[in-house]
């Protein structure tokens, strides 16, 4: 049965060949104007719609696609194929320069750092005579004329660009960016690595958004500076939110309405643009997820993944070297001097009041915060100066406290996600398939207790850290879980569990280090540790065991 | 005191003006960022809707600008209360970028609105303190700029006094601290958001009456105030309200020191150059909350 973004994309392959036959050449203009708009929605949807960075510099971009489109088109004189590549690779590589500084920034810092630089390239457009013409614009851009070769071209243009970007998001792509917009600390610690997704996002959209500028340029034959106000960038958002955020489809639906929408409400003379507004806030009220979103919700659903057993190969073992880390917070010393060692097979327990630092030492073994002194090491390889996802990849994976899958994301999605990091996806491009990833993420879902720990195994760790895996379990769901733990170490896996229930860890584990105000107390075995005086005063004595 | 340097202290008494002003809608914008986590992007179209406000209220009652302060103030918090129940209540439950992108909208609507109602063209709006300059020794001050100087200082103090000092401020902040918590408690959450929204919209209404003499008022002037207002939350450390006035006075002040000596172009230019080089020192801006993620 065909998806509802096949029949969109059918229905608009109609729209298009009946303007394209019978339409007026005034109808063909618009077109052909919409699909620039088509190439910078599409673009968004990269950034935005899969990555989940809110950049406001799209419509900058586009602006800087049809001055390049101007200056090399129209005044330099190149001819086109010479001119295609640099619309895509000088806004392309603006975008790159403009990302590296501000790579690090999250959200509203992103999404400030990105509305600065569509600012400064609004000066340019508007106040760089000797480049730009200033407020005058470009004219003298070789158009495509008023008949069907624009919309022709343009619209080839979209249907490579649509193609791309399918490519680009395709197989296990897609959760891996689900993943990457919903919780880039969870994506971290499955081995992907959003700083770099998200400027890979940026630099590719910002390439799909010079391509449409061009267009633009071509099709109207000149370059007014209006293209760099900021109303392009709005109408941008509003595409592809009324189209269905993250869906190609939806991006070309999207842009073929907005890029209509000024001539449907002719009627209503200069208060069109009041009805634009209420329109748009009317589509986020009624159809959060967008046009292409809504259909599908009423969309038979997909046929579940059938779990398929990977081969169960022997894991990669290494020795997890602790030795002596120290790491404070605004002056408190938070761990002192711990050294600790988790062999292959071997499940070392991590005991200790609250507030006497596990879950920092766990934050600073997978790499979420970097130890003040001393070595982490798996193997041979030292990991403190590794990040996150680095760790996760090279062996050591984790699960969370709190597990909390990010939102409308499914335990299977999560899980695929992983595995398609462990396979080297990268966000974009090259990918494993999809259902073979979902096949064996269902087995892994089947075997491991919880969603989180199945996330942690599809990275096929050497080390697992697991923080109160049993918390909140009943005795039997207990049982199943130290059978499965078990199981892991029998591969030949290190185990750290942090655990409170001391009845549960006191059965599992080989061995137990006790952490007390930062330091190891003890390490030792179960009966040896239960059978230390200080260990029973300052810890094991409020608990009956 | 050496021409030089009068130029330059001329230069900040009237950056410090227009930071006072760009202050009052930070704050607005803060109230609501804290209060509820959504960002209002139409915070500064509201200053544009409170400029309209009070031109037609002084076409309608010839009396000084002090005396429509209150009005238009109530006259805009009542508007807030409409804007809370669209733009905030029905996106409560759904990733914070709907509500950005629905006062996106609402704000594009109410700039067409009134550039259908009003056109495009300035309008000018009720002087609060008369017209004309006060002397300062050497320095001039306009009697407009010392209204609104005068206006923020009175409305930042009425607005740190009701946040810091009364029961309604310490609810306030509890139910935006954790709101979970804070219904449990029976604190009546939402209504307080209503009234944050209110308290928003009626500093956005002081601001339009302030700048709408001075400055005019069109449709799309509250564009560059958000963008103003928007940095200086960010660089301030997105929620702090010391660093929101902060970063609206410097914000402010280097505009105008720099529009002094070089162009308002070179001003901008400046401006978000400077806002790129500060978030690549600091990405979470001068007072960063405190952030932690219990893994």
């Amino acid at each position: 049965m065909m998806r509802p973004a096949s029949l969109v994309g059918l229905a608009i392959a109609l729209w298009l060949l009946v303007v394209l036959l019978l339409g007026s050449g005034y109808e063909q203009r618009l077109m052909a104007l919409a699909a620039g708009y088509a190439l910078m929605a599409i673009g968004y949807q990269l950034v935005f719609g899969q990555a989940g960075a809110l950049s406001l510099a799209q419509g900058a971009c586009f602006a800087i696609g049809a001055y390049t489109a101007g200056i090399l088109g129209g005044r330099l004189g190149w001819p086109l194929w010479a001119e295609l590549p640099a619309v895509v690779l000088v806004p392309a590589a603006l975008a790159g320069l403009a990302h590296t500084p501000v790579r690090r920034l999250d959200g509203h810092f992103f999404a400030l750092a990105t509305l600065g630089f569509a600012v400064l390239v609004r000066l340019v457009a508007v106040d760089a005579q000797g480049l730009t013409g200033g407020a005058n614009g470009l004219v003298g851009v070789p158009a495509f004329g008023r008949g069907p070769g624009a919309m022709l071209v343009g619209w080839s243009l979209v249907g490579l660009g649509a193609a791309l970007a399918l490519w680009l998001t395709r197989g296990g792509n897609g959760p891996a960016l689900a993943l990457v917009r919903g919780d880039a600390d969870l994506a971290r610690a499955s081995g992907l690595d959003p700083e770099r997704i998200r400027a890979r996002g940026f630099v590719l959209a910002a390439g799909f958004a010079g391509a449409g500028g061009a267009l633009q340029a071509h099709v109207l034959g000149l370059v007014s500076p209006d293209v760099a106000e900021f109303s392009v960038m709005v109408g941008c958002l509003a595409m592809v939110v009324i189209g269905g955020r993250g869906s190609v489809m939806g991006a070309v639906l999207g842009a073929l309405l907005i890029g209509h929408l000024p001539e449907w409400l002719r009627p209503l003379g200069a208060s069109y643009r009041v009805a634009y507004g209420l329109g748009l806030f009317a589509c986020l009220l009624v159809a959060p997820a967008g046009l292409i979103g809504s259909l599908e919700r009423f969309w038979p659903m997909r046929r579940a993944a059938r779990p398929v057993a990977g081969q169960r190969a022997a894991p990669a073992v290494a020795t997890l070297r602790i030795d002596g880390v120290e790491k404070s917070y605004g002056g408190i010393a938070v761990l002192r001097d711990v050294t600790l060692e988790v062999r292959p097979g071997e499940i070392v327990g991590l005991i200790g009041p609250n507030g006497s630092g596990k879950t920092t030492l766990v934050n600073l073994i997978s790499g979420l915060d970097r130890p003040d002194r001393g070595t982490i090491s798996l193997g041979e390889r030292r990991l403190d100066r590794l990040s996150p996802d680095r760790i996760a990849l090279a062996g050591v994976a984790r699960s969370f406290q709190t597990p909390a899958p990010p939102d409308g994301m499914a335990p299977l999605d999560l899980v695929t996600a992983a595995l398609a990091a462990k396979r080297g996806c990268a966000g974009f491009g090259a990918a494993a398939e999809l259902e073979p990833l979902q096949g064996r993420a269902a087995d892994l879902l089947q075997r491991a207790w919880s969603t989180d720990i199945a996330r942690a195994l599809a990275l096929d760790p050497a080390v697992l850290l697991l923080d109160e895996p049993a918390a909140g379990l009943d005795a039997g769901e207990r049982d199943r879980l130290g059978l499965l733990l078990r199981a892991l170490a029998a591969e030949g896996r290190g185990l750290l569990v942090i655990e409170h229930d001391m009845g549960f860890l006191m059965g599992l584990v080989d061995r137990v280090a006790v952490l007390l105000d930062g330091r190891i107390a003890l390490i030792g075995t179960p009966d040896a540790v239960r059978a230390d005086p200080g260990v029973r005063a300052a810890y094991l004595g409020t608990v009956p065991c | 005191m050496p021409a030089e340097l009068l130029t330059f202290a001329q230069l900040v008494l009237n950056g410090l003006a227009l930071g006072a002003a760009y202050a009052l809608v930070a704050l607005g914008f803060v109230l609501v960022l804290n209060a509820t986590g959504a960002v209002n992007f139409a915070q500064g179209d509201m200053v544009m809707l409170g400029g309209y406000a009070a031109v037609a209220l002084a076409r309608a009652l010839p009396v000084p600008g002090l005396l429509l302060l209150p009005l238009v103030m109530a006259a805009m918090a009542g508007f807030g209360l409409l804007f809370s129940a669209l733009a905030w209540r029905p996106f409560r439950h759904r990733p914070p970028i709907f509500g950005l992108l629905a006062t996106v909208a609402l704000g594009l609507a109410l700039q067409e609105a009134m550039n259908a109602l009003e056109g495009a063209g300035p309008q000018a709006g009720p002087a609060l303190l008369g017209v004309g300059e006060i002397r300062l020794g050497p320095l001039g001050l306009s009697r407009a700029s010392l209204g609104i100087l005068l206006a923020c200082l009175g409305l930042g103090l009425a607005q740190g006094w009701l946040l810091g000092r009364t029961q309604f401020g310490r609810r306030l902040r509890a139910s935006a601290q954790d709101p979970v918590t804070a219904r449990a408690l029976g604190i009546p959450v939402d209504r307080l958001i209503a009234v944050s929204f209110m308290l928003a919209a009626a500093l956005a209404g002081a601001v339009g009456l302030l700048l709408s003499g001075p400055y005019f008022v069109t449709p799309t002037s509250g564009t560059d105030l958000i963008l103003r207002a928007y940095i200086a939350v960010a660089i301030g450390g997105w929620g702090s309200l010391r660093g929101a006035v902060v970063g609206a006075l410097l914000i402010a002040l280097f505009e105008s020191v720099v529009a002094g000596y070089a162009s308002s172009v070179a001003a901008t230019a400046a401006l978000y150059g400077a806002v790129l080089l500060l978030l690549m020192v600091r990405p979470s801006g001068l007072f960063p909350a405190p952030l932690g993620r219990r893994a």
